[in-house]
């Protein structure tokens, strides 16, 4: 699916030039209501003609690393930084994205982002949806990127 | 912009004529973050004049106790039915506020309706954000829906 390229092409570009850590994708699949143990998401939304939500899901230890290279200072727990740290990258991710899918820049908003995080939960789309995910290792882990399409 | 007002009235319209169940709204909350022990939440991205987020937080219970009656059969657990019917209220009410907001001359576009649940996640927004926070109260307990949104 075409998709899954712009999510690896975006995802790269964004940890490579903000974040200045290099990410290595793996193989697109469809993640289908599996629970999140430990971990934090950012998610987006994508209003206007093309319809949709992209997240990214991160294990906490994950988040931790990223948000301390992402910001220049050391985080050791899920804090308001590190919350706003991954909406922030939710909300790169979905404009850098956004670029490959609406290159006329007139066709998609994003909306505000939020994060979710805990011990155990899940994130659904609705039951019509298109979705990809592609797994991205880093440093010897793994996170996820997600994006789910309306199919109107 | 009254956000609570334009909530309040949306969500009782949906709730009177779609689930045909009474509710009634308490204090409008602005607090940060907060955990309002939920276990299944739906949001959804408004986005446009201003960017937003909806979500609609519910206790397992409450989450129960609306699908039964939009469906009219019994729910036994937080399964695929509760988050569709959470998602879709949330695509409801944010189409409301979509409509209502239309009416001042202030456009908006909706994502696609996400769940989130589980035993304990906790879901945030930008510190920077505005945050409005609406309990409804309905015979079995109380959910809560809220807007997280910054001005442009």
């Amino acid at each position: 699916m075409e998709h899954a390229q712009h999510i690896i092409e975006s995802t790269q570009e964004i940890f490579s030039s903000m974040i200045m850590l290099d990410v290595t994708p793996g193989e697109p699949y469809h993640r289908k209501n599996e629970m999140l143990n430990d971990s934090i998401s950012g998610i987006i939304g994508l209003a206007g003609n093309t319809k949709g939500m992209l997240a990214i899901h991160l294990p906490t230890q994950v988040a931790l690393s990223v948000t301390t290279a992402f910001l220049g200072m050391e985080v050791e727990e899920v804090d308001d930084d590190v919350r706003d740290a991954i909406g922030e990258l939710a909300n790169m991710l979905g404009g850098n994205l956004k670029a490959h899918l609406d290159p006329k820049g007139s066709e998609i908003q994003l909306s505000m982002p939020s994060t979710v995080s805990g011990e155990e939960y899940m994130i659904d789309c609705i039951a019509d949806a298109q979705e990809i995910t592609v797994p991205f290792t880093l440093e010897g882990n793994q996170f996820l990127v997600e994006l789910q399409l309306s199919p109107e | 912009m009254d956000f609570a007002k334009k909530i309040i009235h949306t969500t009782e319209e949906i709730f009177n004529t779609m689930i045909f169940m009474e509710i009634s709204s308490g204090q409008v909350l602005t607090e940060g973050q907060e955990v309002l022990d939920c276990h299944v939440s739906s949001m959804i991205g408004l986005s446009g004049d201003f960017n937003s987020m909806l979500s609609i937080h519910c206790p397992g219970n409450i989450g129960r106790a609306i699908t039964s009656e939009m469906l009219g059969m019994d729910v036994e657990e937080i399964d695929e039915d509760v988050k569709d019917t959470l998602g879709e209220i949330a695509n409801m009410v944010a189409g409301g506020l979509k409509e209502s907001f239309a009416a001042e001359d202030i456009n908006l576009e909706l994502s696609i309706p996400t769940t989130v649940s589980g035993k304990s996640y906790t879901v945030s927004s930008p510190t920077k954000s505005n945050r409005v926070i609406i309990p409804f109260k309905l015979e079995q307990g109380r959910f809560f829906v809220e807007i997280k949104y910054s001005l442009r």
